[in-house]
């Protein structure tokens, strides 16, 4: 593990039933850097991000989180490791019985002792970073999905984690909001000093605010690279992906018998 | 032959697992000490629970007393003993229906409502939200809607049978005339306050704690999907209905059996 390393995932096995999502998985994620991984659907991105969480457990391997075996926790010492990172849900997993102030305030009142004051300013300044200071007291119900998003990122970074992980932060967002959101993922990481991991398959925005790229597929890792170097790449399977050809290495089809086999009657 | 006796079993292990599964889910909600926030969020939750169940249960007791009276004078006054319409009516609601029907009406209107909640929480991503916030969502979510229900239902049993005696005295008294000493009397000499009114309250609370983990037990571990929460809604309210019913017949037997 590289000094530099933030995560280390060293040989990680993981099934759902019998499937296999993860067969000897290995990357690497360094500080201060912003990291996109990347796949087609079905790849595993939330799962290795659940898995980096601590959500889920590998069935083998070890994942290291601050050089730390994240699986041989006990649930005190993940909670201080939790408390150290953020995580923006692909939903915004916005409390709905809270307003946006309180949702943001969330984490600080459970894990800081702070004056009244201290915490509302906290938390304004924090909403001001998104830019949605003046909805303080509405209700996640009366959001847009762009507005909810960016709630979820000011609670994220309330409690000024080292690390942020981003569930697919550009699904379901218009051109407006994922500019935003793009733009306050790459403020926020270089104005905090963080690390950010994102999960994505929207390659454009993902790639244009990357430090390194990593691509999954087939349970593994296919490349791990900068943006540029991936967008040059000659590899058939980043090629696919990149250029968002229907069919490749990645088949179009799910596993099936031939067509011929299964037409009934001579129809054709 | 085999085949039937070995999925038998392995369905038989499979429902004492989960069974397992849940009491220890609701030992890790319950074996907490509480913080003076959690005192909020129960009285946050009595009030969902409790106080929004009111109605249904006000309305139900009312109508239901209402009926007891007609059929009790009905039968009675065959025989020429109308005047004890009033144990008739109190008896049977505070031993049997006041229970039995609040716990129903309460297994429809709120573990439905607990189950659709924590399962919708689920699905949205909020339980695991809290999980990385370091805030174990047994003790946030599930306690207080489990405390909530535990002493929610013995009380609105209560108010049951209360409303449901003045629905019977409406009936009774108010319209068929039967003499209000003789309702209020008869009813005061045949209600024994241990033996009946204590009893009844004893169901309840039985009938609470059927109710209310079933009820946060199937929101927690249901699959997150539109489907996944209107099964495990459905689950809740049928396994609380019929464990609310076979329950009850243990109970009464246990209760009034050598009294037969």
């Amino acid at each position: 593990m590289a000094i530099d390393d933030i995560i280390n995932i060293q040989n990680v096995s993981f099934y759902r039933d019998d499937r296999a999502i993860f067969k000897n998985l290995n990357c690497a994620i360094s500080t201060g850097k912003i990291t996109a991984i990347m796949g087609p659907s079905g790849s595993g991105k939330t799962t290795l991000l659940r898995l980096i969480g601590g959500q889920l457990n590998p069935h083998e391997g070890q994942i290291r989180l601050f050089d730390q075996d994240i699986a041989a926790l006990n649930r005190k010492q993940l909670n201080q490791i939790r408390a150290r990172m953020g995580v923006l849900f692909q939903s915004g997993a916005l409390f709905t019985d809270l307003s946006v102030f309180e949702n943001v305030a969330f984490p600080l009142r459970e894990h800081m002792h702070l004056s009244a004051d201290e915490l509302y300013n906290k938390v304004l300044l924090k909403l001001e970073a998104v830019g949605l200071r003046g909805a303080r007291d509405l209700m996640p119900s009366q959001l847009s999905g762009g507005m909810a998003r960016r709630v979820a990122l000011a609670r994220a970074v309330a409690m000024e984690p080292e690390l942020i992980l981003y569930d697919e932060p550009f699904a379901g967002q218009d051109p407006i909001a994922m500019a935003v959101l793009q733009r306050l993922i790459k403020d926020l990481n270089s104005a905090m000093n963080l690390t950010s991991v994102l999960v994505s398959h929207d390659i454009a925005e993902a790639c244009a605010i990357a430090d390194q790229v990593i691509l999954l597929g087939e349970g593994r890792v296919l490349v791990q690279d900068t943006p540029a170097a991936l967008q040059a790449s000659n590899d058939p399977a980043v090629k696919q992906f990149i250029h968002g050809e229907a069919d490749g290495v990645i088949p179009f089809h799910f596993a099936a018998p031939a067509l011929q086999q299964e037409l009934r009657g001579g129809s054709e | 032959m085999i085949n039937l006796i070995a999925d038998l079993g392995s369905g038989l292990l499979g429902k004492l697992v989960r069974i397992g599964q849940a009491l220890l889910m609701l030992l890790q909600a319950t074996i907490v000490r509480p913080k003076a926030s959690s005192f909020s969020r129960l009285i946050q939750q009595l009030y969902v629970v409790g106080v929004q169940s009111l109605i249904i249960i006000l309305v139900s007791a009312l109508f239901i007393g209402m009926v007891l009276g007609l059929q009790g004078y009905t039968l009675l006054a065959a025989y020429g003993t109308e005047q004890a319409v009033g144990q008739m009516v109190a008896l049977t609601l505070v031993r049997e229906l006041s229970p039995v029907v609040a716990a129903l009406l309460f297994a429809g209107r709120a573990g439905s409502a607990l189950t659709a909640e924590i399962g919708l929480m689920k699905a949205t991503e909020q339980l695991a939200s809290l999980e990385m916030f370091g805030v174990d969502p047994l003790h946030r979510i599930v306690a207080p809607r489990f405390w909530a229900g535990i002493i929610s239902l013995p009380l609105l049993v209560a108010i049951f049978s209360l409303v449901g005696i003045y629905g019977g005295h409406l009936v009774a008294v108010d319209w068929l005339g039967v003499y209000s000493g003789s309702y209020w009397g008869n009813m005061q000499q045949a209600v024994d306050f241990n033996g009946d009114v204590l009893n009844g309250m004893v169901k309840a609370l039985v009938f609470a704690f059927l109710i209310s983990w079933t009820a946060v037990y199937q929101g927690y571990t249901c699959v997150p999907t539109s489907q996944g929460i209107s099964a495990a809604t459905t689950r809740t309210v049928v396994y609380s209905s019929l464990a609310i019913l076979g329950f009850d017949f243990i109970l009464t037997a246990l209760m009034f059996g050598g009294t037969v």
